[in-house]
């Protein structure tokens, strides 16, 4: 136990760099804007002294070292800056979106996961047609653009039969039922694609462990063949399984973007957008912040977990 | 040996952030057996049907003004959200503009800009890689530990970034697709050179007085292309997905440029209203898709002798 | 002695893509309780294929004929999941390469404790302790704290060691050991074959080991039988195997030993390849490489029995031509098989 938690400990310290170097990206956004990003933001009509307000406010005047300072200062301090259009705190814009991101991701992932790593587990050593409707499956579901798959899955679900809103949203705490219903497309939608790529890993990793050797001498131990394929096959699969998990939670971080714009959920994606279209750039910066903060978080985490399963990770990472 | 396992440095993993492209991230050295069918040189039947879509939307791509009924920018107020007929097989738009032919003219776009973006991180990312992985020690180092950076973003994230700061238009999402691909492109080439800089023919031809160059051209380059045609088929496929996704959200071509994405952001608002307006741009996007996609898997079938992605 | 296990007449073909490949042909054979058995003969040659029978874990295009008898009971009648519980249990099995035996994301002691927790109803205490209890008994040191190491920590023979830990965790009336050595140090090699040993004389189980090796079989084998091209072709005790070889494939087999006798002389080898299983020659397989081939070969010769212990199964013996109703070839190229039955050593 005590190797693997020096394991995690290492990993965690790896993703102190990342995350430097992220907030340096992330600050730079601002400032790399070609021309003068103050007076895009306020358009043509800002008075002189409204650009040098806001340019002051935004500390622009600074030499860069100190802008950053004092950047990432507010940022360790949970200060993201205020909202130009609205004079809203982006904290408070945050708390209200991120758990909407949140949300639709970890549910999309939960499904994805749900269906496709059992599912790929079964057809791992099926040949004929369960081999032949999962490979469609997953050729068309990688195929198919998510947000086209959303259009008609609304066309058919909310057009046709009536079943489900369109687009929208109801906070959980408001109504739980209405929140869900409201989520249940857009998760569907995020959460296909993902399907797709998870069962091709798991089948794959599946293929390759099941005729391993000691897969072998497991039957020749006479274990039942559930848990050689659920307890030994699975294990031994879940690195590449739980790598793609984590790559795929980026991607799906990326969709969220547009599924919320899609469906009109008020999440981090939709800020972003909505900030960019009103080069509201400072919401911009504090919005992909979140998101690569998250993505950094879910890699700590996918490698972790793969380290905590299999010991030969923790040994590679110390040797 | 460890299988697949994600590097204590490298969060993504051997793997590009757009999808488990697996064995591409390892090198493989191509199987030069003659006697393959052409069926099977194509990857396959799916692979050669994968080609042949590609071929027939590059020719309706270049024919698209011979091809088109219509213009695709003539508004027709009579025709507004007409369904399909004859002389309208795909319907029309909220404009009354011909959706086939705005279809059409459409691949141009979204094909140019995939071809674009492609042959852009190509042209970076291959020396990159080649760099990289040849030369080793500190310039290695560094230029790995950039691509882990940018590879540390959601790609459609970066893109938007990049969009956010240079503004929108079908250049701008060329070129951040291009960004967001040369890390992937580098990474693959990389480790495909890193295998074939080990082999003792690389040495031997070293040891015999073949300077950098005849050995980067005779030996690594034509080992380091397999897996980087590969992971370029699978990267067009989704560069097609994500400037349909930019021009969706408003954030890649502008109105009124006909661009799939673009028209489906416009239908959205008639969707129960006129479906076809949907429906055919967003095939036009699956069908393009899928052609790569198949592409990508036929020549990974060959690249690819463990079968670890079959 | 008893028949623990018995071969009846046993075949077994694959199916594959190119027709049928015909990997085990006519084998009778019996295994005695508390015996150690060797089955020696090259590559390819069906030894893998019959423990594969015995285990119950031949592939899905495999087609079995004949019976094969354990205890009395036909194991190609058996149900998958009545040979399931026999396996680990009654019948284990020890692999050629310990690299890869074991699950490397699992440790060592857990590994051995499944094995009897797939056939006892234990608490995993229990198990842990019964583990234990094995680690120490083929020698691994500080057993106690080395349960949870991964495999990879260990050496090979280390390795090897926790295979037969988990193979002998149920007590097994019958071990097979498919080249248990061959992926091992030569040091490490005796090390394993003196543990395999120690551990038959202590439980009293059966060992059929298959090798390529002669020396190995030499080593700690009773009798042997020896296999080529999926025919069982000689049986004999290791002793008189070595002293006076029948089979022509079997006197090749020692004359491409090297011996202390014939240093300085050239290592025998012998001449042609082994046949296409996939069409295989009608009649004695080894007929095509054989220095004494006649117009019979190419009728399968029975394997009969001569004297107390031995089988052979070639047209030039006079025991096989009597059981096929033959006379014995007047000017016999072999010497006089009537060789006493002696001490084996």
């Amino acid at each position: 136990m005590n190797a693997r938690l020096s394991y995690a400990l290492r990993r965690l310290i790896l993703t102190v760099p990342v995350l430097i170097a992220t907030s340096i990206f992330v600050f730079l956004l601002i400032r790399l804007v070609p021309g003068d990003p103050v007076r895009s933001m306020l358009g043509i009509r800002a008075t002189p002294e409204n650009i040098a307000t806001v340019r002051s406010q935004l500390g622009l005047d600074h030499p860069l070292p100190q802008q950053y300072w004092d950047w990432i200062r507010g940022v360790l301090h949970g200060d993201l800056g205020q909202d130009f259009i609205s004079h809203e705190k982006i904290t408070s814009l945050l708390k209200v979106s991120l758990p909407i991101t949140l949300e639709l991701t970890v549910l999309a992932m939960l499904l994805a996961v749900g269906v496709g790593v059992p599912v790929g587990v079964l057809v791992a050593a099926r040949t004929g047609w369960a081999r032949k409707l999962s490979g469609g499956f997953v050729i068309g579901a990688i195929s198919i653009p998510d947000f086209w798959l959303g259009l008609m899955l609304v066309l058919l679900l909310t057009s046709v039969l009536n079943l489900l809103p369109p687009s929208g949203w109801v906070s959980f705490t408001e109504d739980p039922v209405q929140n869900i219903r409201y989520m249940i497309l857009p998760v569907v939608t995020l959460a296909t694609g993902q399907t797709a790529y998870i069962l091709r890993t798991t089948r794959a990793a599946m293929l390759g462990t099941l005729s391993e050797p000691y897969i072998a001498f497991l039957r020749a131990k006479g274990l039942r063949e559930r848990s050689i394929v659920g307890v030994h096959a699975l294990r031994n699969a879940s690195g590449p399984i739980i790598t793609v998990t984590g790559i795929q939670f980026g991607v799906l971080l990326g969709g969220a973007i547009v599924i919320e714009n899609l469906f009109a959920l008020p999440g981090v994606g939709r800020l972003i957008v909505t900030a960019i279209s009103e080069r509201n750039y400072v919401v911009v910066q504090a919005g992909v912040l979140t998101v690569a903060c998250l993505f950094i978080v879910v890699n700590l985490i996918t490698d972790i977990i793969h380290g905590l399963l299999d010991p030969r990770v923790e040994e590679a990472v110390s040797a | 040996m460890i299988p697949n396992q994600a590097g204590p440095a490298g969060p993504v993993g051997p793997v590009g952030p757009v999808g488990p492209v697996g064995a591409v991230g390892e090198a493989v050295v191509m199987p030069r057996d003659e006697r393959r069918t052409l069926t099977e040189r194509f990857g396959g039947r799916e692979g050669l049907a994968g080609w042949t879509i590609v071929f027939v939307l590059i020719a309706v791509a270049i024919l698209a003004p011979v091809l088109a009924p219509h213009s695709p920018e003539a508004i027709d107020g009579n025709r507004i959200l007409a369904a399909p007929s004859l002389a309208h097989p795909f319907g029309s738009d909220d404009l009354g503009r011909d959706v086939l032919s705005r279809v059409l003219y459409a691949f141009r776009v979204s094909l140019g800009i995939a071809v674009g973006s492609v042959a852009l991180a190509m042209v970076v990312g291959l020396p990159i890689g080649v760099l990289a992985g040849y030369a080793g020690g500190w310039s290695d180092l560094v230029l790995m530990r950039l691509i882990d950076l940018l590879l540390s973003f959601p790609a459609l994230l970066l893109a938007i970034s990049l969009i956010a700061i240079l503004g929108p238009g079908s250049l701008v999402a060329l070129l951040a697709i291009a960004i967001i691909y040369v890390p992937i492109m580098a990474r693959v080439v990389r480790s495909s050179v890193l295998v074939v800089r080990g082999q003792p023919y690389v040495r031997g031809a070293r040891a015999r007085g073949a300077s950098h160059l005849s050995v980067i051209r005779g030996h690594v380059l034509p080992n380091a292309i397999g897996p980087a045609l590969v992971q370029a088929s699978v990267l067009m496929a989704f560069a097609i997905v994500i400037e349909a996704a930019l021009s969706f959200l408003g954030l890649g071509s502008q109105p009124p440029t006909p661009e799939l994405g673009l028209m489906l952001a416009d239908g959205n608002n008639y969707l129960a209203q006129a479906p076809w307006v949907e429906i055919f741009p967003g095939l036009g996007i699956a069908i393009s898709v899928l052609a790569f996609n198949l592409i990508g898997d036929g020549l990974r079938r060959s690249f690819d002798p463990n079968g670890l992605t079959q | 002695m008893s028949a623990l296990v018995e071969f009846r007449d046993v075949g077994v073909d694959y199916a594959r893509r190119g027709g049928i490949v015909s990997a085990v042909q006519n084998v009778s054979l019996t295994l005695e309780e508390n015996e150690t058995f060797g089955l020696v003969g090259e590559s390819g040659c069906g030894k893998t294929t019959l423990s594969m029978a015995l285990m119950g874990l031949l592939p899905a295009s495999a087609r079995v004929t004949g019976q094969l008898m354990f205890r009395g009971e036909d194991l190609f009648a058996m149900s998958e999941s009545e040979h399931r519980r026999l396996r680990g249990d009654e019948v284990s099995m020890v692999f050629q390469d310990p690299a890869t035996s074991l699950d490397a994301t699992f440790g060592i002691g857990y590994q051995v404790a499944e094995t009897v927790r797939a056939h006892r109803q234990v608490s995993r205490r229990e198990s842990k302790a019964r583990a234990l209890e094995l680690l120490r008994e083929v020698g691994i040191p500080a057993a106690e704290s080395r349960y949870s190491d991964p495999p990879h920590r260990l050496s090979g023979g280390m390795r090897q060691r926790v295979v037969m830990a988990a193979a002998l965790a149920n007590d097994p009336s019958l071990l097979l050991a498919d080249e248990p050595t061959t992926a091992l140090d030569v040091t490490i090699q005796a090390q394993v074959l003196d543990l395999l040993a120690a551990l038959q004389r202590k439980h009293g189980t059966t060992i059929l080991l298959i090798a390529h090796d002669l020396g190995v079989v030499a080593q700690i084998c009773d009798r042997v039988g020896v296999m080529y091209a999926g025919q069982l072709v000689e049986v004999a005790p290791v002793g008189e195997l070595f002293a006076a070889p029948r089979h022509p494939y079997t006197r090749a087999l020692l004359d491409a030993l090297p011996s202390r006798g014939r240093r300085g002389r050239a290592l025998r080898v012998i001449g042609g390849q082994v046949p296409d299983l996939s069409h295989p020659p009608a009649g004695c397989r080894f007929a095509d490489r054989c220095p004494h081939r006649m117009d019979v070969c190419a009728t399968v010769p029975p394997l009969a029995t001569s004297g107390a212990e031995r089988q052979i199964a070639c047209w030039l013996d006079p025991a096989t031509r009597a059981t096929a109703g033959l006379a014995p070839l007047p000017d016999s190229p072999t010497p006089n098989p009537a060789v006493p039955v002696g001490d084996p050593s």
